[in-house]
């Protein structure tokens, strides 16, 4: 099977197993499938599943089992990790068990669908990128909900699961941490965000404007440039000085993103291990100034 | 779906260029439609939520200078809120002035010639102070704590009530009220019947509570704690009987500070309530870079927190000292006081007023807190 894949536009791949959605023209390719499924999809699935199961039956359970209560309340409806005095141990359903379960099968389906991931790449006798990439993503989800409670020693840390308590876990976590904007591998983190939406906005509108010389065709034009190709490094050129080559934009994209995730689950892994308050140490790095404190008149030095 | 052989051999690049070129336009304009009309749905989903009214009078920072002195209408606010104020009635008023002609000096008044001085040994001015304040506040008639037949009797459990709620009333306003951090020119206003119960004798219980929280100023809510004011942590705080500090709400975490977000989510929620009872946004009372201060960057001081935290101190004053010597005809129905109890909406309640008299102090009041609760040490610039 393998050795039958050669290119994408191959079309002995497009044929196999074919069908066609006519209306995802205009935002995605038409192909549906071959689908693969094997061992770690599957255990990926059944493990979300699983995930998913016991999230909505903690949300029912909370509604009194009520079907529109259930679907009134969505928003806000919540699993939450145990209270504080339970530390790292287990707790009953109600006060936070229902949380350690479905985090535990969530984080089974995220490796395996990691491994399934990484199979696949080799499967498909192409470098594991993506896998690797994707353990950015795997670092920060570890350092919300796994590291960070338990470097501080209780789940209460760790966000709760439900729409609403996302944001109350990000406000909270800021406003308990002095000031998360003032947390430098936040900044960081920020940083690859935004300038990966960037560079994924300049990379994707290059090549658009480009398309009626061939330059969407990127491995090709990554083999062997052609006209599009050159025409669109030399509007950079001429706009920055200098431009990225038709492979290195996509190195730059897999860096920046990364750079993003584990900066941001660095910064959370040291909130409260190595610093309580980031305004304070904004301050002590003298990013900002000691706030005045009441019964004086002048700004004082860092509190701590 | 449809099904259709691929008749694009390897290779043919430009037969499939010119479609992918048609493709690609496509996708162009129809990630721009689906971004304006994905916005669009979160925008009309909001307006529609909060209802296009509410939504863009959220906020009440207009109806309001720095210094809070701007006052709400009562009457206004009343009018608004469609609350059925029932008059003094005809049958009251005769009953009152056959009381009066027969009793020109009070008969068995403890409460407000003790406050409000000698004059008030006069039913004639307990009689305008009574209709002014307390009928009008509460909404009601004489006949509703009174027996026409004997005013002076107590045969009525309202009565005893609102016996209880004037000393309450006055010392609250002696202990707190009197004593809130704040800036020179600012005037001071006075708790009086009318700034919890705008109108209504019956306005706070855990029935209505239940059936309506926006009512009672909680909107939302949610796991674990929703928004209730009063709860067993703030029942237990006290400040330093020596220095008065005092940590009602405060999370900004140190060395010492212990694992967990609970205390945060609390702190949370309570804010959420006080800017919904108030009408303000967090920067009403905090400067947005670092909750924990009382100054913003610019060095000016941030009074409404100095406010905010004196006046916990009297919320947690009333559930502890004063709610459970009420009498309520059905103390368990009652609901715990909280910020919206008074404020409703606006900086300065509604039913406050700065042309109340004020109370003196009294050595010996008819009852007295349950607990001797130390003043918060004012926060002042």
């Amino acid at each position: 099977m393998a050795s039958e894949i050669t290119r994408v536009e191959s079309a002995d791949w497009r044929t196999t197993r074919r069908f066609y959605l006519k209306f995802l023209e205009g935002l995605a390719d038409t192909q549906i499938g071959p689908l693969y499924i094997g061992v770690w999809g599957i255990l990926a699935l059944v493990f979300f599943a699983v995930t998913v199961f016991v999230i909505l039956f903690g949300y029912l359970e909370q509604v009194g089992f009520n079907p529109i209560l259930f679907v009134r309340e969505f928003p806000v409806l919540s699993v939450e990790p145990p209270p504080p005095s339970y530390g790292l141990k287990l707790a009953p359903l109600a006060e936070g068990g229902y949380w350690q379960i479905a985090t535990f099968f969530l984080t089974l389906s995220i490796v395996f669908w990691l491994i399934r991931i990484w199979s696949r790449a080799i499967a498909n006798r192409i470098r594991p990128n993506v896998a690797i990439v994707f353990t950015s993503a795997i670092f920060l989800y570890a350092a919300i909900y796994i590291i960070h409670p338990i470097s501080m020693g209780a789940w209460n840390e760790a966000p709760g699961h439900g729409l609403r308590a996302q944001l109350v876990w990000a406000n909270a976590f800021s406003i308990k941490y002095g000031n998360f904007y003032y947390n430098p591998f936040h900044m960081v983190s920020i940083f690859g965000l935004l300038g990966s939406c960037l560079l994924l906005a300049m990379h994707g509108a290059t090549i658009l404007a480009v398309v009626r010389l061939n330059a969407h065709r990127e491995i090709d034009e990554a083999e062997s440039s052609t006209e599009g190709t050159h025409r669109a490094q030399l509007l950079w050129r001429w706009v920055m000085g200098f431009n990225a080559t038709a492979t290195s934009i996509h190195t730059w994209a897999i860096a920046i993103a990364v750079v993003s995730m584990v900066a941001g689950a660095l910064g959370v892994i040291f909130s409260g291990t190595l610093e309580p308050d980031w305004f304070q140490w904004a301050c002590r790095a003298g990013i900002v100034p000691g706030v005045i404190q009441p019964g004086t008149t002048s700004v004082a030095a860092c509190l701590r | 779906m449809s099904t259709q052989p691929d008749t694009t051999p390897p290779g043919a690049i430009a037969v499939y260029d010119e479609r992918q070129a048609g493709i690609l336009r496509l996708e162009a304009f129809g990630l721009v439609a689906v971004s304006i009309a994905v916005l669009g749905l979160v925008i009309f989903a909001f307006l529609l939520s909060k209802g296009l009214a509410s939504a863009f009078t959220y906020r009440a920072e207009h109806t309001y200078n720095y210094a809070g002195i701007q006052m709400t209408d009562i009457n206004a606010y009343i009018q608004a809120k469609k609350v059925q104020i029932q008059p003094i009635s005809a049958e009251a008023l005769t009953a009152y002035n056959e009381w009066a002609s027969k009793n020109p000096k009070t008969v068995n008044v403890q409460v407000l010639n003790q406050y409000l001085g000698d004059d008030y040994n006069n039913t004639g001015t307990i009689f305008n102070y009574m209709a002014v304040y307390v009928s009008g506040g509460l909404g009601v008639s004489c006949e509703y704590c009174h027996n026409l037949q004997n005013f002076a009797a107590y045969d009525l459990p309202q009565k005893t009530t609102a016996k209880n709620m004037l000393v309450m009333q006055f010392e609250v306003n002696n202990k707190w009220v009197n004593n809130v951090p704040r800036p020179e020119g600012q005037p001071l206003y006075q708790i009086q019947c009318a700034t919890c119960h705008v109108g209504a004798p019956k306005n706070w219980n855990k029935t209505l509570k239940a059936s309506n929280p926006a009512a009672f100023g909680i909107e939302g809510g949610g796991l674990p704690y929703g928004y209730e004011m009063v709860d067993e942590q703030l029942l237990k705080t006290r400040p330093d009987p020596q220095t008065g500090e005092v940590n009602y709400y405060k999370v900004t975490a140190t060395k010492d500070t212990p694992a967990g977000l609970d205390a945060t989510y609390r702190n949370q929620n309570q804010m959420y309530h006080q800017t919904v009872a108030l009408g303000v946004g967090c920067d009403f009372c905090h400067y947005g870079g670092y909750f924990a201060s009382y100054y913003v960057e610019n060095g000016s001081f941030k009074w409404p927190k100095a406010q905010a935290r004196h006046m916990i101190g009297m919320v947690q004053d009333l559930a502890i000292n004063w709610w459970p010597q009420m009498q309520f005809p059905a103390p368990e129905t009652v609901a715990q006081p909280n910020c919206y109890m008074c404020h409703r909406g606006y900086v300065v309640p509604p039913g406050a007023s700065n042309t109340a008299p004020q109370p003196a102090q009294v050595s010996s009041p008819l009852i007295k807190p349950l607990e001797e609760l130390p003043l918060p040490k004012p926060i002042t610039p």
